[in-house]
C-alpha cells in the first residue's frame, strides 16, 4: 500500500521537532552551525541531515510574513533519481512508495542523481554514499509512523495511506482557499509528500516546487547512460588493478 | 592505471556473466531486508516524563537489553498531555544519558581563572553552602526603610526547576523562604 505524507505548512510553528526526531531515530550526529540571521539551522540538507525546516521572511500586503517549510525528500511517484540510476540495488522503490537509497549508491555518479532531483534533495555523505530521507521504512513496515510525523506537536505533519491522505489534503485545501485564494497543494499528483501552502511556494523556499517538470532523461544524461557500461568496466578494472 | 587486454577480458566476461544471471530473475530482496527489523524490537520499554518545561510530556525510553543503555526515546502515544508528540528539546532527551560530551562530575572555575577543574561533590556542595550563607548574612535586612519587619535578602535569586512536583516544590520553597529569598522563579517564565 502506497503511503503519503501531508504537511500543512499553515500549522507549522517551525519548532524543528521533526528535525531533531529524525536525527534521533536515524542516529545522525549534530552539525556545526552558524548564525545566518535566521533561526534556520543546520545550513542545508547533508549526509547527516535529512530534514531541515526552512524559514523565510517576506513582505505581503505591507505586513511581515514568516513562511515555514519543513523540507525533506518528496518520495516522487515517478522518481527521476531512480530512473537515472537504473540500478535497483542502489535506488529502489519500496512497497510503501518510499524511494530508498542503499549503500550501493556510492557506485553511482552522484552529480547525475543530485541534478536529476527536481527538488535538490540527495546529498553525498562522507563515505561517498548518497543519502536522503528514507521515510523511516523500518518504522513504517512495523506499523509505526515516521519519526518526524510522530513527534510533530501541532499536527502539521500527517502520514497514512495515500488515498486517505489525499482526501485529507483536499479538504484542508478547500478550507484554506476560503481564506487565501493562492492556497495550493504543491505538485500533489507527482509526490507522496504533499505540502499545503497558502501563498506562492517560491516564497517559502526556492526548491519548494519542482525546478522543472520531469519528462524523462535529458540529452546529457542519455549520453552518459550510453557510455555507462564502458565507464563501469573501466572502474571495475581499476578496482582489480 | 593501464588497462591490459587480459584484464579487460576478465572484467567484460564477468559483466556478461552477471548480466546473464540478472536476466534469470535474480533479485535483491536480501539487500532490502535491512529495513524490516525495528532497532527497538527487543528493547525494554520504560515510560518517563520529559524533564524540561512545566508541560510534562510523556515519553517512552527504549533500553537495549544487551548494553543496558538507552537506544531511543520517543513520545508516549498513550500519554494524555502530548499523545506521542515531542518538541525539539523533548525529542533530544536521549542525549541526557547518551552523549560523550555531557559532564559527569562537578566542575569549578575559580574567579579570574580561565580553566575549569574537576572537584568532588562534597567540596562543591559545602562551598555552595558557605557562599550562600556568607551572601545571605551580609545582605540580610530585618526591617525595610519604613521600619516594617521584612526578614529578607534581595541579593540571592532562585531560578529553575519547572519540572518539580508539588511536594518537591514545597520543600524547595520552604528552604528558600527560610533563607529569606524573595526572588523565586522557574525557567518556563523566563
Amino acid at each position: 500500500m502506497t503511503k503519503s505524507f501531508f504537511i500543512d505548512t499553515t500549522l507549522c510553528t517551525a519548532c524543528r521537532g521533526c528535525q531533531v526526531a529524525c536525527k534521533q531515530w536515524q542516529g545522525l550526529p549534530a552539525e556545526k552551525t552558524v548564525n545566518k540571521g535566521s533561526y534556520e539551522n543546520p545550513p542545508d540538507l547533508s549526509g547527516n541531515t535529512y530534514k531541515v525546516v526552512r524559514m523565510s521572511e517576506k513582505e505581503r500586503n505591507g505586513k511581515l510574513k514568516w513562511f515555514f517549510f519543513p523540507e525533506q525528500c518528496r518520495h516522487c511517484i515517478e522518481a527521476p533519481c531512480l530512473e537515472t540510476a537504473e540500478d535497483s540495488s542502489a535506488i529502489y522503490k519500496d512497497k510503501t512508495g518510499a524511494i530508498i537509497f542503499t549503500k550501493k549508491t556510492k557506485d553511482l555518479v552522484a552529480d547525475d542523481i543530485i541534478s536529476a532531483c527536481p527538488y535538490n534533495v540527495p546529498r553525498v555523505a562522507k563515505n561517498g554514499i548518497l543519502t536522503k530521507c528514507n521515510m523511516c521504512v523500518d518504522r513504517v513496515h512495523n506499523g509505526l509512523k515516521p519519526a518526524c510525523v510522530k513527534t510533530c506537536p501541532t499536527g502539521a505533519m500527517q502520514f497514512g495511506d495515500r488515498s486517505t491522505i489525499v482526501s485529507k489534503a483536499n479538504k484542508s485545501l478547500a478550507k484554506l482557499k476560503r481564506k487565501s485564494s493562492k492556497a495550493q497543494l504543491i505538485d500533489q499528483k507527482d509526490l507522496n509528500v504533499i505540502y499545503l501552502v497558502e501563498d506562492n511556494p517560491k516564497y517559502y523556499f526556492k526548491n519548494a516546487i519542482a525546478s522543472y517538470k520531469y519528462e524523462g532523461i535529458t540529452r546529457q544524461m542519455a549520453i552518459r547512460k550510453i557510455f555507462r557500461p564502458l565507464t563501469n568496466i573501466i572502474k571495475a578494472v581499476e578496482r582489480i588493478g | 592505471m593501464d588497462i591490459t587486454r587480459r584484464k579487460f577480458i576478465q572484467v567484460t566476461a564477468g559483466t556478461t556473466a552477471g548480466l546473464a544471471v540478472s536476466n534469470l530473475g535474480f533479485n535483491f530482496e536480501e539487500a532490502k531486508a535491512y529495513s524490516k527489523n525495528l532497532k527497538t524490537k527487543f528493547a525494554k520499554e520504560t515510560t518517563t516524563i520529559c524533564c524540561y518545561c512545566a508541560v510534562g510530556c510523556g515519553a517512552i525510553v527504549h533500553t537495549s537489553k544487551k548494553t543496558g543503555r538507552a537506544i531511543n526515546i520517543e513520545g508516549d502515544p498513550d500519554h494524555v498531555i502530548n499523545r506521542g508528540s515531542l518538541c525539539p528539546k523533548g525529542a533530544a532527551i536521549k542525549q541526557l544519558s547518551e552523549n560523550k560530551n555531557r559532564l559527569t562530575e562537578p566542575m569549578y572555575r575559580a574567579p579570574y581563572s580561565n580553566k575549569w577543574k574537576k572537584v568532588s561533590w562534597d567540596w562543591a556542595l559545602s562551598e555552595i553552602a558557605k557562599r550562600v550563607k556568607k551572601t545571605r548574612d551580609k545582605s540580610f535586612e530585618k526591617k525595610n526603610s519604613k521600619g516594617q519587619i521584612v526578614n529578607r535578602t534581595t541579593r540571592i535569586a532562585s531560578v529553575g526547576s519547572a519540572a518539580l512536583d508539588n511536594e518537591e516544590c514545597w520543600t524547595y520553597q520552604a528552604l528558600m523562604r527560610s533563607l529569606g529569598l524573595v526572588y523565586i522563579e522557574h525557567q518556563a517564565r523566563i
